[in-house]
C-alpha cells in the first residue's frame, strides 16, 4: 500500500501533542478516542493469537446496527480493551485510511503507530451462552451480543426513515441489513421466550453483565406514530424482566422520541430504568439537513422536548440523547470551524443538562454504506474538547450517566471520564 | 523500577487476618486511608486489591491514579511487631475477564451478596521497613544529629 495513499492527519496535533496539551484529560481516554476516529487494522501477527473459543469475534449472524468501516464483514475481534477498563469500540479499517496498526508487541497484544508502541490491549471475551440455543433452537448469540459487561438487544435493524430516502446521512444500518439479507444471514423475528432463556442462560455466568441494552432502527407504525416500536419494546423488556427478582433492572433503551404516554408505558409496564433518545446533532439547521426523517417526523424542538418531558417520568440521571461528534462539521452544509461547532454544541447540550437530559457522543466513523461514506471525522483535539465539555456539563448539573458509562457501554469517550463522578 | 515483595510481606499480605491499610490520594491531594482486608500478592509479584464498591473515595482515587500516573501506598502491620509500607502504581484493573470471574465467585462466597467492581492490579515500586526499632537504628546510623543529647547522657535521667 502506497503510503501517499494513506490519509495524512499534517495539520492536526498528534496523539502525543493532545496528550501534553491537556493534561486533565487521561491519556488512556485520548488514546481510545484516537483509535475511534482512525480505526484499526489486525496485523496477522495479532490475528494469530484469535481463539474463537475464548474471544468474541464478528459472526454476520449477529444482528449488529452498523457494518464496519472496511465495508468488510469477517470474523475479526469485536473489539478491545485497554489496561484501566476503557473498552475500544472499534472496527476494521482501510489501510489506506492510515489506522492503527493492533499487532503484537513482546508477545502481547497492542496498539501500534508508526512502528511506535502505545499500549497493550486485550480482545474482548465471547460470554458462554454464545455457544448456547433456545429450547426452539434459536442460536443464543442472535438473540443477544455481548460487551465486556453489557448485553445487547437489536430489535430491528430496519430503519423506517430510510423508506422515504429520510435515514440519517451519516448511518448505515439499512444498507448493512440490506447486506447481511442478501448473505442469506438475515435473522428471524425474535420471540419473546428466546429473548428469556437468552436472559436467563446469560446470568449464570457469575459477574459477567452489569446492563442490558435495547436499541434498533425506528419503526413508525402503530396506531400513533412509533406506538408498534413501543410494543415491540415492552414486549422484549417483559421478556427480560421474567429472569428478575426486582421489578427494575440495570437498563438501557435507545429509541425513537417517544411521547409522554408512550414513555408512561414503557417506565409503569416493563423493569427500564433509563430512556436514550439521539438527536444525533445539536444544532436544528444540521439536523434538518442530516436526520431528515427524524425532523420531518418529529422535528428537532419536538424531540428535545420529549427528552426533557422524559426526565420527569424516568428522573434526573436517567435520560440522555446521543450525539454523532463530528458530524456536525460535515461538508457542505455543516460548521466551517471546529471552534464554532464545539460552541454551539455544548451551547445546546448545556440547554438540555440544564433540564436533567445528559449528552453522550460517539466519534463519528464515516462507514462505507452511508451518504456522508466519502467525508472525514473531526480531529483527535476537538473530539477530546467534546468529551471534556460534555463531562464538564455533567459535573455542573449533578448529572449522572451509569446507565451507559465506560463499563455499562464503553462507546462514549465522554461518559468514560464520568468514573470520577 | 517494579521490585520484588520479599517472601515475609507476601506471607503478611496474604493473611487475611493481618491489617492492611491502603491509602490513595484525591484530585485535591487530600488522602484517604481506609483497611482492607481485601489485598493479597499475585503470582506475578503483583499486588491484587478487590475494590467492592464502583462509587467509593478509593475506587475514584486509584482510578485517577491509574489515569495520571499516580502512585498508592499500603501500609501492613504483623504480630509480631512487622510493620512495612508499600508504594506502589496501579497499572491495571480489571473489570471483567477469567480473574475478575474468580474473585467476584470467591467474594460472594466469602462476604455474602456483594458487588465486586474490579481487581486492581498495583505494581510495587519500594517497600520500607517501619519497625520502629529497625527504623530508630537507620536514623541513629544514618542522621546521627537526630537524637536528643539525653539519650546520649553517662547518667541517664530518670
Amino acid at each position: 500500500m502506497s503510503v501517499a495513499l494513506k490519509r495524512t492527519f499534517q495539520n492536526e496535533l498528534t496523539l502525543n501533542e493532545v496528550v501534553t496539551q491537556y493534561p486533565d484529560i487521561p491519556r488512556l481516554v485520548i488514546i481510545k478516542t484516537d483509535v475511534q476516529r482512525r480505526g484499526i487494522h489486525y496485523t496477522e501477527r495479532a490475528l494469530s493469537v484469535v481463539d474463537p473459543e475464548i474471544h468474541l469475534v464478528n459472526d454476520p449472524a449477529i444482528s449488529e446496527l452498523f457494518g464496519s468501516r472496511d465495508g468488510v464483514e469477517k470474523p475479526l475481534p469485536a473489539s478491545l480493551l485497554l489496561r484501566d477498563g476503557t473498552s475500544i469500540l472499534v472496527s476494521s479499517t482501510p489501510l489506506e485510511e492510515n489506522p492503527y496498526l493492533v499487532d503484537l508487541v513482546d508477545g502481547r497484544l497492542a496498539l501500534v503507530d508508526n512502528g511506535e508502541f502505545i499500549e497493550h490491549v486485550e480482545f474482548w471475551r465471547k460470554p458462554r451462552f454464545y455457544d448456547l440455543k433456545t429450547s426452539s433452537g434459536v442460536p443464543m448469540r442472535q438473540i443477544f451480543s455481548a460487551r465486556p459487561q453489557r448485553l445487547s438487544i437489536v430489535q430491528s435493524s430496519y430503519c423506517h426513515f430510510w423508506t422515504d430516502h429520510k435515514g440519517c446521512r451519516f448511518c448505515d444500518i439499512n444498507n448493512n441489513n440490506k447486506k447481511r439479507n442478501e448473505d442469506a444471514k438475515a435473522r428471524p423475528r425474535i420471540k419473546p421466550q428466546d429473548i428469556s432463556e437468552t436472559i436467563r442462560e446469560a446470568l449464570k455466568e457469575p459477574g459477567r453483565f452489569t446492563g442490558i441494552c435495547l436499541t434498533g432502527g425506528s419503526v413508525l407504525a402503530g396506531n400513533g406514530l412509533f406506538d408498534k416500536e413501543v410494543d415491540l419494546y415492552i414486549e422484549t423488556l417483559q421478556a427480560i424482566g421474567e429472569n428478575f427478582a426486582t421489578k427494575k433492572f440495570p437498563s438501557q433503551l435507545i429509541s425513537s422520541a417517544f411521547n409522554e404516554k408512550q414513555l408512561k408505558r414503557l417506565y409503569d409496564e416493563t423493569g427500564l430504568m433509563s430512556y436514550t433518545s439521539d438527536l444525533e446533532v445539536l444544532n436544528e439547521d444540521k439536523f434538518n439537513w442530516i436526520c431528515p426523517g427524524k425532523a420531518d417526523n418529529v422535528g428537532y424542538q419536538e424531540w428535545k422536548q420529549r427528552l426533557i418531558r422524559s426526565v420527569d417520568i424516568f428522573g434526573k440521571g436517567h435520560v440522555a440523547t446521543g450525539i454523532v461528534g463530528g458530524v456536525e462539521l460535515a461538508k457542505p452544509y455543516g460548521f466551517i470551524s471546529e471552534d464554532e461547532a464545539l460552541r454551539s454544541t455544548l451551547d445546546e447540550a448545556e440547554s438540555l443538562a440544564e433540564n436533567g437530559v445528559t449528552t453522550i457522543f460517539v466519534v463519528w466513523s464515516p462507514r462505507p454504506g452511508s451518504d456522508f461514506h466519502e467525508q472525514q471525522n473531526a480531529s483527535l483535539d476537538y473530539y477530546v474538547r467534546l468529551a471534556s465539555g460534555l463531562h464538564q456539563l455533567r459535573v455542573k448539573y449533578g448529572l449522572t450517566v451509569d446507565f451507559d458509562d465506560y463499563r455499562r457501554c464503553g462507546n462514549h469517550p465522554d461518559s468514560d471520564l464520568a468514573r470520577l463522578i | 523500577m517494579a521490585i520484588q515483595l520479599s517472601s515475609e510481606l507476601q506471607v503478611l499480605l496474604n493473611d487475611r487476618k493481618v491489617y492492611k491499610a491502603l491509602a490513595t490520594v484525591d484530585e485535591a491531594g487530600i488522602p484517604d486511608v481506609v483497611l482492607k482486608h481485601s489485598i493479597f500478592t499475585a503470582e506475578d509479584g503483583n499486588i491484587h486489591y478487590l475494590e467492592l464498591l464502583e462509587s467509593s473515595r478509593t475506587n475514584h482515587n486509584l482510578v485517577r491514579a491509574i489515569w495520571f500516573d499516580g502512585t498508592v501506598s499500603i501500609a501492613v502491620t504483623g504480630p509480631d511487631k512487622q510493620r512495612f509500607q508499600i508504594k506502589g502504581r496501579p497499572v491495571e484493573v480489571h473489570i471483567t475477564g477469567p480473574l475478575f470471574e474468580k474473585h467476584y465467585v470467591e467474594v460472594r462466597q466469602s462476604l455474602g451478596d456483594v458487588e465486586l467492581s474490579g481487581v486492581w492490579v498495583i505494581e510495587p515500586l519500594e517497600v520500607i521497613d517501619e519497625n520502629i526499632s529497625f527504623r530508630r537504628k537507620e536514623e541513629d546510623v544514618n542522621r546521627p544529629y537526630f537524637r536528643h543529647l539525653d539519650r546520649l547522657a553517662k547518667t541517664p535521667h530518670k
